[in-house]
């Protein structure tokens, strides 16, 4: 019995069958070439064009089905697609709540001439990278550590999970203090070390480090979202592997870390969306100073509202959709999001 | 039923309802007893800001001195004590056409407001009672009214805004007195140091910018850049007092006379090292007894505490900063929901409610009272000795955050850690401390 299996409880049901490599689409088998392509996904197409039986909305229905779907389409509509829209159309004008008037791409070249943009998106971006690799690599490892349910490891699992369920506002506060250089516990330790401190938020050699160090480290929903996609793989994988004679650490990096692909995808586009809006850490802990050097794109956006620029400050919100839309995209590609791993 | 008769009953069910709907914010408030009703969004109970507490308690007695013609009404308010968002929030209700009918702002706030265009002028009010326009102090509507002669807010107090000091350790370092001189105050920086203490205890905004002030006002002209050119957005560097006040202050913190951790702009940064007896002094207005000095963080400390003017660049020239504070300003447009403000600006610019203010803030009146009222009143000796100093002093002259633009907190959050540790030198700083700050007066 493989160290993955060996604590878990026998599977109620038994593990599926795998199929062929090739033979199941997004909706199920479907025959055809192994690869999918030539006229097997023609007729696919052909086929999904055709309505389903049983599908269609009969007529005396679409009345009642269009009136259920109105409150979603009203929520909709008022928390989504009218900001949406007010912020695409006011980024291209000067808009102060009193004033308006459109301005064409002034707000765009404006940002573009502001050395702060720049800060504020490699910030953004620094953010972004200590999540994904240090954040994320960090909650796999110990998720695949605690998924081998060592002694105490749900112990651990809560009090790895605690810091994710803390707001941000209060995590900054615990870390404003942490930090503090006349009294923070940080400074004092390495005082107690004979090493010098610090004024760790507000030098600009160090702020944006310090800010990092803030979150890198709460990983409770990777450890448990990896926890649970490593329960979820069929141990009957790992038992032919001991047979073939794979060691534990042979276990770990060529079946389970591969099978955990879509999780880490998942986990690494949730923390990037999270970064790329990072606000209420920073505005806490730095306000995005010293010299802007904590300052990230939000609050950027944030500091524009403030003073009244509320067309610039949806322009800079626009920029942060679109940097969403190509992370989505491209961690989805590389990580295959979506594709089974089995 | 036809066609025609349902839609005649839709369209006039629709109208009834639209019409029940927007008359909800129009019209006088009233209440069932024919009362006027007026919201006041700064009149709540709060355990830890006095200046609401006293305004909650104000207005109770406002309440029942006016029964059956007027009433407050409180509006639960998370934005009334001050904050970075309290403009925004006020701003958003004065673009909705729903500003409270009472609340208050400060200067920088007001100027910002001007714009909205939704304030309500208390000028015409004034001008028609000139006993009640002459119980102000003068100088007392200098930060509160508009370009053309509009009174924007009613002022709730007028305070000399000086340095709070610990008198042992002062005299543990040799000085019986406070210094006159900043040259003497930097003699006693250096054997406090030497004693393991901080001469002054600052966070990096609001106590910072106070030190700079007085820095700056405490030189011939810089009462003048402080109260007037302050607001031209020049390049602030091209003023000698400014660049030699920020070079001083700037060579405290480099010569370790202020605390470590004074650059997050929280105030209780500050107040902490000087309630704990680490620092020295500490700069803040005559709230800070009811707030700090006199709560259970600091047994007492109140007892060993004096309070003093800014020191000055030369003998005989101390000087101090003298504000206005908040003021009630007024949202409404209803003619007997501001007959009902009128008598409450009123109310509270009173001889009973200034002296009443004063007990429970520490806040100096801004109105004229009796000698022999304010005795009985039993004030706080700490603030109504300098407010009666500060008639004496060389220097007088406002916060630079009366007549600075409304981005100049967060430009020297933001700046002024980075100036200190090296990174820009003073021109840039300044520079950039003008530029940014004058980003939100566009």
């Amino acid at each position: 019995m493989s160290v993955f299996t060996r604590h878990r409880p026998p599977a109620s049901a038994p593990a599926p069958v795998p199929e062929p490599a090739g033979a199941r689409g997004a909706d199920g088998p479907v025959g055809g070439r192994p690869d999918g392509s030539g006229p097997a996904r023609r007729r696919i197409a052909a086929r999904r064009a055709r309505p389903v039986p049983g599908t269609r909305i009969p007529l005396g229905m679409r009345g009642p089905v269009a009136v259920s779907l109105l409150p979603g389409l009203v929520l909709f509509g008022t928390f989504f697609l009218v900001p949406f829209l007010v912020l695409t159309a006011t980024a291209f004008a000067r808009w102060s709540g009193l004033d308006f008037a459109w301005s064409g791409l002034d707000n765009y070249r404006q940002m573009l001439a502001d050395p702060v943009f720049f800060k504020a998106l490699v910030n953004t971006l620094f953010y972004a990278a200590a999540s994904v690799f240090v954040q994320v690599p960090l909650g796999v490892a110990v998720g695949m550590v605690l998924a081998l349910r060592p002694r105490g490891w749900k112990t651990l699992r809560t009090i790895i999970f605690v810091p994710f369920v803390i707001s941000g506002a209060a995590y900054a506060l615990v870390f404003s203090m942490f930090y503090n250089p006349r009294a923070g516990l940080l400074n004092n330790v390495l005082g107690g070390l004979g090493l010098p401190g610090r004024d760790w938020l507000f030098d600009t050699a160090t702020a944006r480090w310090a800010v990092a160090g803030t979150f890198v480290f709460i990983i409770g929903f990777v450890v448990v979202l990896v926890m649970a996609e490593v329960a979820s793989i069929p141990r009957e994988v790992y038992e032919a592997a001991s047979v073939d004679g794979a060691s534990t650490w042979q276990q770990l990096t060529r079946i389970t870390l591969p099978l955990l692909r879509n999780v880490i995808g998942t986990a690494i586009l949730i923390r990037l969306l999270v970064d790329i809006g990072m606000f209420d850490l920073v505005f806490i802990l730095t306000a995005g100073g010293p010299d802007d050097a904590t300052a990230t794109l939000a609050l950027y956006a944030y500091r524009a509202y403030l003073n009244g620029e509320w067309g610039f400050a949806n322009a800079v919100g626009s920029v942060i959709i679109v940097i969403g839309l190509v992370l989505i995209v491209t961690v989805r590609r590389v990580f295959r999001i979506g594709e089974r791993a089995l | 039923m036809g066609t025609t008769r349902r839609t005649t009953l839709v369209t006039a069910s629709a109208t009834a309802l639209l019409a029940a709907v927007t008359g909800c914010g129009a019209g006088t408030d009233t209440s069932d007893s024919g009362e006027v009703v007026v919201t006041c969004a700064t009149c709540q109970e709060s355990p830890t800001d006095p200046f609401l507490q006293y305004n909650y308690e104000a207005a109770q007695r406002f309440n029942q001195k006016f029964a059956g013609d007027y009433r407050i009404e409180t509006i639960e308010n998370a934005n009334a004590g001050s904050s970075d968002d309290r403009l925004q929030y006020y701003q958003r209700l004065a673009l909705a056409d729903d500003l409270p009918d009472l609340f208050q702002l400060n200067s920088g706030e007001i100027k910002a407001m001007e714009r909205t265009g939704r304030l309500h002028d208390f000028a015409p009010s004034l001008e028609a009672d000139g006993d009640w326009a002459a119980s102000f102090y003068d100088q007392a509507f200098d930060a509160l009214t508009g370009p053309d002669g509009q009174v924007w807010a009613i002022p709730q107090q007028r305070d000399a805004i000086g340095i709070y000091y610990n008198k042992e350790l002062l005299e543990a370092a040799g000085f019986e007195q406070f210094p006159t001189t900043w040259d003497e105050f930097e003699d006693l920086a250096v054997t406090l140091k030497g004693q393991g203490k901080f001469a002054v205890a600052l966070d990096g905004d609001w106590a910072t910018k106070l030190m700079w002030a007085n820095l700056i006002g405490t030189q011939p002209g810089g009462a003048e850049f402080l109260g007037d050119s302050i607001a031209d957005l020049e390049d602030w560097g091209d003023d000698p007092a400014v660049v030699r006040a920020t070079e001083r202050l700037r060579n405290w913190h480099l010569q370790g006379y202020v605390n470590a951790d004074a650059f997050s702009g929280d105030f209780q940064n500050a107040a902490a090292p000087f309630l704990t007896e680490e620092a020295a002094t500490v700069p803040n207005g005559p709230w800070f007894v009811k707030t700090n000095l006199t709560t259970d963080a600091a047994p007492g400390l109140y007892e060993k505490t004096g309070y003093a003017p800014a020191p000055g660049w030369a003998d005989g020239g101390q000087g101090t900063v003298v504000v206005s504070g908040a003021g009630w300003v007024s949202g409404t447009t209803d003619e007997r929901e501001l007959e009902a403000v009128d008598a409450f600006v009123r109310f509270m610019s009173s001889q009973d409610e200034v002296l009443a203010q004063a007990e429970a803030t520490g806040a100096n009146p801004p109105v004229r009272v009796d000698a022999a009222a304010t005795d009985a009143a039993d004030l706080e000796p700490l603030a109504t000795g300098l407010i009666e100093q500060a008639a004496d002093l060389e220097y007088a002259y406002p916060h630079a955050r009366v007549h600075g633009p409304a981005g100049l907190d967060t430009s020297w959050k933001n700046l002024w850690p980075a100036y200190v540790k090296g990174d820009l030198d003073t021109d840039e700083f300044l520079q950039r401390l003008t530029a940014d700050s004058a980003s939100s007066a566009q």
